[in-house]
């Protein structure tokens, strides 16, 4: 069932060392194989936990030292042997204070116009970006309009007004299509993590990444891909709307986090953040009582207990995605009621029992979401979006191998 | 990572190391000052975190170069050659040191708390103190690879040159030092994530 494991593959697939077609065959296989997915989180932790180590700054006593040494074998004339010992002895200094103080001012001026330069170079030219491309209008990068193609920088805003469209390619995992009035900003990009901030309007992503390397910060939530393509939205007031066209999307706000699957969609508010996901072909009362329970319980036009009613009598078995998300939403009463008609509609499997889901008893709750997974998307239709958005992504690394 | 390298590359062209080669002392002294803080960094991590020790092998790092940079034929990058040196070094002095190190004691067990003022300098940060103390615990080819890569910002192809070995060898002892960590370090793994 599997391609061979990829274990040993991991690290350099993070540091971005494989070929493409190696670099697909990883991802691919992390998507299938759980067992080289735990070795991946793992790699991942280790990657992270090594960036955090910081480059030192030398003490300046050792460029006093080396010159006490050289000026040294300076005055002696020993030669290259004459320094070569002095290195068993450090401490051995004749110094000539004339030759030092000339060479201290030269050095000194050499060096800080190196370091100006290499400010300069580094701000110029060194920090991470990503590619942008216009497809309409004038979009803006910082303050700078898009002719054509430009540089999206870490920390640099893109912004597009009612008649401009761009396109970024998420380093070598993906691209993402902006649409008018939005402004996105690039928050980080390294090899375990990739991520956008949306503050308003809308994107398209379409990533061919194994899963949560790729997020996109809003307001209201956090949209950590999980190998997919998907449309986000987010409004002015911060709330949002997320679509997704392939595989699955995870969305977060501290604890409270919602799967979506493709074919399927989830609202977020600001100060709530991830509403229940849906599909987006459940019945209009069905989603307008779901918009209602997750954003306005308190609206006394309808009580919490018509809307859950509406929720569970409209529900097919499709809609197991929702009522398995409301089982951790509501309590006491409204969870055994949801789990009575989850169970009608998706019979829990062998060893899941009643006291267990409704005390949230956590293996019971992913047993009984492994079983439902395959009404949500289908492995084969998962796999299948993945196969095409690889070939695409595939044919765009080779055309631009061969442009080169 | 890139951005050591980058801002090093501009200054030290072949100019430089040519007049480094004929003992030109403001040359030497660019060089100097675009590679101390990363040799000082390796010996810095090598050492568990002792700046002295760190100091003294950057010292001598330097004075090699300034002896043998004569020896250097352009055939492979200079920094190949410089950070072959730093290895070398750093794991020379580590042998030395092991050899007086009492039984039973080693640098990495001390304590943070137990530190000089000027070794409690790294560790202000705990994930970034416990790293350093982590990656002291590996083995040299482990550690080695893990200090050229995320403090130097080399390639696996630049590893490979640097501890003449293959590019399998740097990624298989990576993934071995990642794993390394993580499995030492699980509890901070809400710290990084």
């Amino acid at each position: 069932m599997f391609s061979k494991h990829v274990a040993e593959d991991l690290s350099a697939y993070c540091h971005g060392e494989l070929q493409p077609e190696e670099s697909r065959a990883v991802a691919e296989h992390l998507i299938a194989c759980n067992n080289c997915r735990v070795h991946f989180e793992e790699i991942k932790l280790g990657v992270k936990l090594a960036e955090r180590l910081p480059q030192l700054s030398a003490p300046d006593s050792i460029w006093e030292r080396l010159q006490s040494q050289l000026d040294a074998v300076n005055k002696d004339g020993p030669g290259l042997a004459g320094i070569r010992s002095s290195i068993s002895n450090p401490k051995s200094e004749v110094r000539n204070p004339k030759f030092r103080s000339r060479f201290a001012a030269v050095a000194a001026g050499l060096l800080i116009v190196a370091g100006i330069g290499s400010i300069w170079f580094y701000s110029r030219e060194s920090r991470p970006f990503w590619e942008v491309a216009r497809i309409d209008g004038m979009p803006v990068i910082g303050t700078t309009r898009l002719a054509g193609k430009g540089r999206l920088a870490v920390g640099q805003w893109l912004e597009t007004d009612n008649a401009s469209r761009a396109k970024i390619d998420v380093g070598t995992i993906g691209e993402v299509d902006i649409d008018p009035n939005t402004r996105v900003r690039l928050v980080e990009t390294r090899p375990t993590e990739h991520r956008l901030e949306l503050e308003r309007g809308r994107l398209s992503a379409r990533i061919w990444a194994p899963p949560r390397l790729f997020f996109v910060d809003t307001p209201s939530a956090v949209v950590a891909d999980l190998g997919c393509a998907y449309t986000l939205e987010v409004d002015n007031e911060g709330g949002g709307i997320l679509h997704v066209t392939s595989g699955w999307v995870a969305l977060q706000l501290r604890d409270r986090e919602s799967m979506v699957p493709v074919g399927a969609a989830c609202a977020t508010r600001k100060g709530i953040g991830p509403g229940t996901p849906y599909f987006e072909d459940a019945s209009f009362i069905f989603r307008s009582a779901l918009t209602k329970l997750d954003f306005e319980p308190e609206d006394p036009s309808a009580s919490k207990i018509q809307l859950l009613d509406q929720v569970l009598l409209e529900a097919r078995p499709r809609d197991s995605l929702t009522l398995w998300h409301l089982l951790r939403r509501v309590e006491g009463k409204d969870r055994e009621r949801v789990y009575d008609r989850l169970a009608l509609l998706a019979p829990p499997p062998g060893g899941v029992t009643r006291d267990g889901i409704l005390q949230l008893d956590k293996q019971m709750l992913e047993r009984w979401q492994d079983n439902l997974e395959g009404t949500w998307s289908g492995a084969s239709s998962l796999k299948r979006g993945w196969i095409k958005i690889w070939t695409h992504a595939l044919g765009r690394i080779k055309g631009q191998q061969s442009k080169k | 990572m890139e951005r050591h390298a980058a801002m090093a590359e501009p200054i030290i062209d072949e100019r430089v190391i040519e007049a480094c080669c004929q003992g030109d002392r403001e040359a030497f002294g660019l060089l100097f000052e675009a590679y101390k803080d990363r040799v000082f960094s390796i010996a810095v991590y090598s050492f568990g975190g002792d700046e002295a020790a760190a100091t003294d092998v950057t010292q001598q790092v330097f004075l090699k170069l300034m002896t043998t940079i004569g020896q250097f034929r352009g055939d492979s990058a200079f920094t190949t050659w410089l950070y072959r040196l730093v290895v070398n070094a750093c794991i020379d002095e580590q042998r030395k040191r092991r050899r007086f190190l009492p039984f039973g004691e080693s640098v990495s067990m001390r304590r943070v708390e137990d530190r000089k003022p000027q070794e409690r300098r790294f560790a202000r940060l705990e994930v970034a103190g416990s790293v350093q103390a982590a990656i002291k615990e590996l083995t040299p080819k482990l550690r080695m690879p893990i200090l050229l890569k995320y403090v130097e910002g080399l390639s696996y192809e630049e590893i490979a040159a640097v501890m003449d070995c293959s590019k399998g060898t740097v990624a298989s002892r990576l993934n071995r030092g990642h794993r390394a960590l993580a499995r030492k370090l699980s509890h901070l793994k809400d710290e990084v994530v």
